[in-house]
């Protein structure tokens, strides 16, 4: 039976995993809080495999779990797109970072991730919908109009405009084209 | 590669020519860190458009998903610790994937700190430091933030120069920087070395106090990189190259004046950027220093974009050093080809590009001469003596050069 440790250190709350992973068979262990002293928690728990938030900083304290690993007879490693493609596919879709012990087979992390990916795949869906909205905008259109109408309110020339338009965007702590798009709307607002 | 006057003033005829992108929008990673300021700059302000590109930061919670990022290719490209583009080039932690080092950052500004209870037990120096690690009972735990990091090289050189074994005499921990406070204030850890703002915040915490910056240990030091896999290099050259003038056109604007260094800290100080207060930010940024120890002082080499471009060439020797120390340290278990990989990932040819068409001027080698706090001079040259010479390290085999391929 394989044996889980589930790190519950973010808001995504991997922890949630917990039930439907018991249900499916296996041994899980759930450690939960911020300041988790990972490498001991590993060290005593002996997982075969360990889950953890893709964006949880407490990755970068498991490389160094990893790294440590690297000569003793249970070495753990990140799981990788070593193996088959699909499965690190959802890997990625589930949001979730899963670390396998050596001699561990991936395919049986398979059912682990489909998991993990019932339960987060939504929050991932989102992301990626955001992102694609926003790389349809053509900021560089929107950014020469803004100064181009602000030239003409405030009688100046181009670089005077871009300079307004930079200083308001980075005290104000807002992308340039976020200060264009206000600018376009005031004029649009107040008309000719 | 065509010259452009003013970057502005022929953009249409520029971005439709043959040295046109061939991708125009790029994901970059980046840490909520001082030093991120010039991918934020480049990204937010419009310093990437008159190169053709659109430019979404992608903020990463931790080097490992920064890493996986740019190796599924979510991310095109990514602020990186030097460390980090070398550690994935030679499978540290990862499988070995080639890398390019694009142009560098920034210099200098990361710190060494150490713990209120320190302070109050009398450890307010580095002599006071030494006697600690050497007499006390309990073996003293110090944090750095990734095992192949710059901080963690910048740790382990100062706790050396000063006689202390870092793998032996004390105990050493990755820890989040976000977490750092928390961790002193619960007395897991006596001190971390980290880059700013966190350095700043914990004093402010009134939780530790500087007893060292990063660039005592080495002045100039090279910090942080624009970094892609090689394939993204390979894939779309021009976009690499546009990608590196709007970075460098970025750089030299923070620098311009103290206004434009004072605006980037209002910037980047916001809850999309680094999300820290502008009191933790601004002071380090401008190069004056407060230590939590009663000395204040202006920083001869305080954290730097730019330097007329002497930060931002990718140096050889930079990338060299980070593998010296990867096998004084062990975890190069041989000596590397050290030229062979530094010219593959170091994109000097690219960045000259880049430069030339920016106006910015370039250094006369891509080699450059160092002294460290210890007094060791680092040139670049002999790489493999170098990594040998020092007194405290942790090589098992010193006979083993040469990396089997």
């Amino acid at each position: 039976m394989l044996r889980i440790l589930l790190i519950n250190d973010t808001v995504k709350k991997v922890g949630k995993l917990k039930q439907a992973l018991l249900e499916a068979g296996f041994e899980v262990i759930d450690e939960s809080g911020l300041t988790i002293d990972l490498p001991a928690r590993v060290q005593s728990a002996k997982p075969d495999v360990i889950l953890i938030d893709s964006d949880s900083p407490g990755r970068d304290v498991m490389e160094q779990v990893c790294l440590f690993s690297r000569d003793l007879p249970h070495p753990i490693a990140l799981f990788t797109d070593e193996q088959d493609p699909g499965i690190m596919r959802q890997a990625i879709q589930s949001g979730v970072s899963a670390y396998i012990v050596e001699g561990v087979e991936s395919s049986r992390l398979k059912a682990i991730l489909d998991v993990a990916m019932v339960r987060f795949e939504s929050d991932q869906k989102l992301r990626a919908e955001l992102h694609a909205r926003e790389q349809q905008l053509s900021e560089r259109k929107r950014v020469e109009k803004a100064k181009g109408l602000l030239m003409k309110m405030k009688s100046c020339d181009e670089s005077e405009a871009h300079t307004l338009m930079r200083r308001q965007a980075m005290s104000r702590q807002q992308k340039l084209v976020q200060v264009a798009e206000q600018i376009i709307a005031m004029h649009e607002m107040l008309g000719e | 590669m065509k010259q452009n006057d003013s970057p502005r003033g022929d953009t249409l005829a520029w971005i439709n020519g043959s040295d046109a992108p061939e991708k125009h929008i790029l994901n970059l990673g980046f840490m909520p860190l001082t030093d991120s300021a010039s991918l934020i700059v480049a990204a937010t302000q419009g310093f990437s458009q008159p190169y053709g590109l659109t430019l979404n930061l992608r903020r990463q919670q931790s080097w490992s998903a920064l890493r996986d990022g740019l190796l599924n290719g979510e991310l095109d490209a990514a602020q990186g610790l030097y460390g980090l583009a070398y550690s994935i080039q030679l499978g540290l932690g990862s499988a070995p994937t080639p890398m390019a080092v694009l142009m560098g950052l920034n210099q200098n500004g990361q710190s060494i700190n150490l713990s209120q209870a320190m302070l109050e037990s009398g450890v307010n120096s580095s002599q006071a430091l030494i006697a600690q690690a050497k007499h006390k009972s309990r073996k003293l735990c110090l944090a750095h933030t990734f095992p192949t990091g710059t901080h963690a090289m910048w740790l382990y050189y100062w706790l050396a120069a000063h006689g202390i074994h870092p793998l032996k005499d004390v105990d050493t921990r990755v820890v989040p920087p976000s977490l750092m406070v928390e961790h002193l204030r619960a007395g897991r850890i006596d001190g971390f070395c980290a880059g700013e703002p966190w350095g700043a915040h914990a004093i402010q915490s009134g939780m530790g106090f500087t007893l060292a910056t990063s660039q005592s240990v080495w002045p100039d030091h090279p910090e942080k990189v624009l970094c892609a896999t090689q394939r993204f290099v390979e894939q779309y050259p021009n976009t690499a190259r546009a990608l590196i003038m709007s970075i460098l056109d970025a750089s030299r604007f923070i620098e311009e004046s103290e206004d434009n260094r004072c605006s980037t800290a209002q910037l980047i100080s916001g809850a999309d950027y680094v999300n820290a207060p502008l009191t933790s930010l601004q002071p380090r940024m401008l190069g004056n220093y407060v230590d939590g120890c009663d000395h204040d002082w202006h920083d001869a080499h305080p954290l730097r974009f730019h330097g007329n471009g002497e930060v931002n060439m990718p140096y050889l020797s930079d990338g060299l050093w980070f593998m010296t120390q990867f096998r004084r340290w062990g975890l190069l278990r041989e000596d590397p080809d050290y030229f062979v990989v530094a010219k593959q990932v170091q994109q000097v040819d690219l960045y000259k590009q880049a430069a030339n068409a920016l106006g910015i001027s370039l250094p006369t080698s891509m080699l450059r001469s160092s002294t460290l706090m210890d007094g060791k001079i680092w040139d670049g040259t002999n790489p493999t003596a170098y990594a040998h010479s020092f007194d405290l390290h942790a090589i098992a085999d010193p006979r083993a050069t040469r990396q089997a391929n």
